[in-house]
């Protein structure tokens, strides 16, 4: 390194000091999301979010700004960041943010916020909450039919009320359809981290496929890739949850319960942009549209026209009201 | 037999689980005995297996990706060996330096590469290392205890298993059968007498961590291309220090560090099947109780409550000529 | 050269640490090259993150504090010859210190809560750093590996805390109650507000003024007391210092024990300045850039000081970054934060040779011209 380099480097710093300001451009408009620590590549949960901001930028040309966080701790920053700059309106995603949005809007009282997957109760907070349990219900129903040992089995993420809300459901939907069958329950961790541990997941998948499960839902967000991964390597069957994962691994993913994130995120954008944008809770579950399971030309084969039946079926049931799947976050319990 | 069942599948786990800390154990003694400290294992762990998915999933062969990984470590121990070595820079430093560089770097390039938030795309079945099936492993499955064992247990691993397992005795001949080996601790334990020797204690302590280098690549790639099927950021998750602990804990020899490093695979592996589980008689042990076991053991020893764990004489001491 | 001259004291502290920062930029520069990106655009876009709007200074010495005080702990221990890798685990424990008394003592009014959590986080802090101390000062065992395996211990021990015990009852995440609303250090911009000056809204509160004092108390402590020369005495050369009727031990435990509790501050400013609960990991990492932070500072509490501030901008500027480049993320911050240490810690001697050369060579030819 020559003093000449030295000083052209030093001299291209000095010119740059005068800085430029960033605002943002004027639009109608100007959305941004703010993704939980799996980042928006997670293949499921964030990556389903990040799908509806997309399309609402295809079908309407407005921009948006996204970030995705490293740490919980970022999320205060990043949400206030976005409303700082004018943002509006804000989405933010998964339940880890909560208090930190509850923090930041009321600092923003003209400033729109949603949050996915978590009740915020401030005047400009829309809460999306999906009834999840509907979907692991017909998720189960398929497992257990489409077992063959009498076992399936859950890798779910933390041990939070949201997510045994999600396995009560499944399991009580294996054992209507197949009864006494047998549900073998993992979760992966105590914090944030569990979102986002693939080779643990992959190892609690091996460990149930061991003691004879043949068909495991992941409940896990990027964990949750492990879990599939594991299931397609040892020849079994795994089923996706949040986005359609059905195309990971084509012919081992049974089906996918798939939560659509991208819904909200796209009616909260278009909401505000019409001025239909209301706070509050949206609660979505099958009658919604909110929540599905997936059926396409990746699990066909693996669908027999029975199972596909029985589900529908329940389906409608439940959108109609003749079954009620039990919630777990009701009363902390799973009526077996 | 249900639960010789689950014992089996505890102990197929901890031999997964302890692999890429059985390499990058072996990688730190061969720094660490030459009189190098290498607390950048979890650094070069990470660079090897982002390395080892990228170059994998761009060619679609996992052993050049393996190649890639141990590649990028080599020249990671170089760059550590530049600093401590030739320029006597502190040792603790500059592998902090290495750790924290490969954590920000991987994703930087993960992220400028393959836009996906720091992972690499994950591999399809050709691009990663696939189970072994042992030679007559189908046949003798049915084959009650002694079939299951190695069946279930012996069998089915991928290749990068069985090498870490080698890998151990062959450290131990190359340490202490080998005039290579013999020089190495040597300049660990007494350095101005090898120099007297006529031995260039600079060029051997270069050995020494690229040796390093080369084990914790093969540990980093087992990760991405074996392991899992992707490169995901941190996901070392302070395996590179379980891995330092359990060299310590191995009193720097190979032997004992294969045994410390199935240990605290085992409490691993165990802590992931014991979240929420209730034991009878003892209640629910707290996951984190099992997680902290290897770190708490680690410094017991090296207390000296249970035996005494001696570092090698020159440990991060710089060697300088005497005039 | 048996002649060599020794370097002066602008050249020491000043030029060769700044030599090697440089460099330690330019190979960023070089990195953000690689990826496609312009340095200067990066550079700019840093800038103005850190220093462009009134916030953004806020924020900026929001992450200062966090530095000086990891920075100032890693200092003290390293005056001392000790290595002191465990600031991580120290803050994360006295973070457990702040929210306890926080939480359980909630009836206290606001000056006396602040002594108490002061003492608590230096307590907790310091009870951690206790442990490794002791190891060392009485068993021998290394230091550096007994607080790393400390921060591992910590960061189990807290998770378990969090989840099982401090977690309110439902509660989705793994995190405490909140702080009372007036046991809250601060903001700097609402005491502002009280004396009638505007500021913008940012997480800068009263620990920043602790920070600082604290400066002035280690460079006290250090290089003014009794204790001070002897901790450094025995940083020198333990061996020595015996002879000298200094009993290391003794100062290996001190050392560490105001090491731990100054590293524990930074739960001040994390967990009742800016986040008012305990959170997972709140500690981010702030304590591995201590050790940066304090080499680059020549372990002295100005040098921290000016090296808490580059990394405060860092910090800010990085968060700004991300935001406004998508391929850059907040992880280019952390490998410019390897890099500094890389140059300015692990390599700080690459040039000194040749520097004191050249200075040697100007020297003595300066000396013969005056004889002439």
């Amino acid at each position: 390194m020559n003093c000449k380099q030295v000083f052209s480097i030093i001299a291209v710093l000095a010119v740059s000091l005068p800085v430029t300001v960033f605002a943002v451009r004027a639009s109608e408009i100007a959305p941004a999301v703010v993704y939980s620590t799996g980042g928006k590549f997670d293949g499921s949960f964030n990556q389903s979010a990040f799908e509806g901001a997309d399309r609402f930028k295809q079908e309407t040309g407005i921009d948006y700004r996204e970030f995705e966080l490293r740490n919980d701790t970022q999320s205060e920053q990043a949400i206030r960041n976005f409303a700082r700059e004018g943002r509006d309106p804000i989405i933010v995603i998964g339940f880890q943010q909560a208090t930190s949005l509850a923090k930041v809007a009321p600092e923003f009282p003209d400033t729109r916020f949603a949050i996915v997957d978590m009740v915020v109760d401030q005047p400009n907070v829309q809460s999306v909450v999906f009834r999840e349990h509907e979907g692991t219900y017909l998720v189960g129903m398929l497992a257990a039919m489409a077992s063959d040992t009498g076992t399936i089995g859950v890798v779910g993420g933390m041990d939070i009320p949201l997510i045994r809300r999600m396995t009560c459901g499944y399991a009580l939907g294996a054992l209507q359809a197949v009864s006494g069958i047998k549900v073998l329950e993992n979760m992966t961790g105590t914090t944030g981290a569990a979102w986002n541990d693939p080779a643990r997941g992959a190892e609690l998948a091996t460990t149930q496929i061991g003691l004879g499960a043949d068909v495991v839902l992941q409940l896990a967000g990027g964990t949750g890739i492990g879990v599939l991964q594991a299931a397609a390597d040892a020849g079994k069957l795994g089923i996706g949850s949040d986005a359609n994962q059905n195309g990971l691994h084509p012919g081992s993913v049974l089906t996918s319960m798939v939560k659509h994130v991208d819904v909200a995120v796209f009616d909260a954008f278009e909401a505000a942009r019409n001025g239909g944008w209301k706070p509050g809770i949206r609660s979505l579950g099958l009658a919604e549209g909110g929540i599905d399971w997936a059926f396409d030309d990746f699990n066909r084969d693996l669908i027999t026209p029975a199972m596909k039946d029985a589900a529908d079926a329940a389906r409608n049931d439940i959108i109609d009201g003749r079954i009620t799947v039990h919630d777990y976050m009701q009363d902390g319990t799973c009526p077996r | 037999m249900d639960n010789f069942e689950l014992v089996i599948l505890l102990l197929d786990a901890t031999l997964r689980t302890s692999t890429p800390l059985i390499l990058a154990a072996l990688a730190g003694m061969f720094s660490e005995r030459s009189g190098t400290i290498n607390l950048a294992l979890e650094g070069m762990m990470l660079g090897g297996a982002f390395s080892a998915a990228a170059v994998a999933y761009y060619v679609g062969n996992p052993w050049i990706g393996l190649l890639a990984a141990i590649g990028t470590t080599i020249c990671l121990s170089l760059l550590h060996g530049f600093a401590c070595i030739t320029h006597k820079g502190n040792q603790v430093v500059s592998g902090m330096a290495i750790n924290i560089l490969m954590s920000g770097l991987t994703a930087l390039v993960g992220i400028a590469l393959f836009a996906q938030g720091g992972k690499t795309p994950s591999l399809d079945h050709g691009s990663r290392f696939q189970p072994i099936t042992l030679p007559g492993a189908d046949a003798v499955a049915d084959v009650p205890v002694l079939g299951s064992i190695y069946s279930e247990l012996l069998s089915g691993h991928n290749i990068l298993v069985y090498v870490a397992f080698l890998a151990v005795p062959a450290a131990w001949w190359v340490m202490y059968r080998t005039r290579f080996g013999l020089r190495l601790r040597a300049v660990g334990e007494n350095p101005g007498a090898v120099d007297t020797a006529g031995i260039g204690v600079v060029a051997m302590r270069y050995r020494a961590v690229m040796c390093s280098g080369v084990l914790v690549g093969m540990s980093g790639a087992y990760l991405s291309t074996a392991q899992g099927a992707s490169f995901l950021q941190d996901m070392t998750a302070g395996k590179g220090y379980i891995a330092l602990a359990a060299m310590v804990f191995g009193k720097w020899r190979p032997f004992p560090a294969l045994f410390a490093c199935l240990l605290f695979g085992f409490l691993d592996a165990a802590a992931t099947r014991m979240q929420g589980v209730i034991l009878p008689g003892i209640g629910e042990v707290p996951v984190q109780l099992v997680q902290a076991l290897p770190y708490v053991l680690t410094v017991v020893l090296l207390a000296g409550f249970i035996g005494r764990a001696t570092p090698p004489k020159s440990l991060g001491r710089p060697y300088v000529k005497e005039r | 050269m048996s002649d060599t001259v020794q370097l002066p004291r602008w050249i020491d502290v000043g030029a060769l640490p700044l030599l090697n920062l440089l460099l330690a930029l330019i190979v960023s520069g070089l990195v953000v090259l690689a990826i496609g990106e312009s340095p200067t655009q990066v550079v700019e876009i840093l800038l103005y993150g850190a220093f462009g709007y009134e916030e953004a200074w806020g924020y900026t010495l929001y992450y200062t504090t966090n530095f000086i005080f990891t920075g100032l702990a890693f200092a003290v221990a390293f005056h001392c010859g000790l290595f002191n890798i465990g600031a991580e685990g120290q803050a994360y424990v006295g973070g457990l210190g702040v929210v306890l008394a926080a939480l359980y003592l909630d009836f206290l009014p606001f000056p006396i809560m602040l002594i108490v959590a002061i003492l608590a986080a230096a307590v907790f802090g310091a009870a951690w750093a206790y442990i490794p101390a002791y190891l060392q000062a009485r068993r021998g065992s290394h230091v550096v590996i007994t607080t790393i395996m400390f921060n591992f211990i910590a960061s189990s021990l807290m998770v378990y805390l969090l989840v099982n015990v401090l977690r309110p009852q439902g509660s989705m995440t793994p995190e405490s109650e909140q702080i009372a609303e007036h046991l809250r250090l601060p903001f700097i911009h609402d005491i502002a507000a009280g004396l009638g000056l505007e500021m913008a809204s940012s997480p800068l509160n009263l620990s920043f003024v602790y920070a600082l004092v604290c400066s002035v108390l280690v460079w006290l402590f250090i290089w003014h007391t009794r204790w001070g020369y002897a901790i450094r005495t025995v940083g020198a050369n333990a061996v020595a210092a015996t002879y000298a009727g200094i009993e290391p031990g003794r100062y290996i435990i001190m050392a560490m024990m105001i090491s731990g509790a100054l590293s524990a501050f930074m739960a001040l400013n994390e967990v009742m300045g800016v986040q008012h609960r305990l959170l997972i990991d709140f500690t981010a990492g702030y304590g591995f850039v201590g050790i940066a932070v304090a080499l680059m500072g020549r372990n002295h509490p100005f040098g921290i000081f000016l090296a808490a501030l580059l990394f405060g901008m860092l910090y800010q500027g990085g968060a700004e970054l991300s935001f406004e480049i998508p391929t850059i993320s907040n992880d280019m911050v952390v490998v410019i934060q390897g890099l500094v240490i890389l140059f300015t810690g692990a390599m700080e001697h690459m040039f000194r040779p040749r520097v004191t050369r050249i200075y040697t060579a100007w020297h003595l030819r300066r000396r013969a011209q005056e004889a002439a």
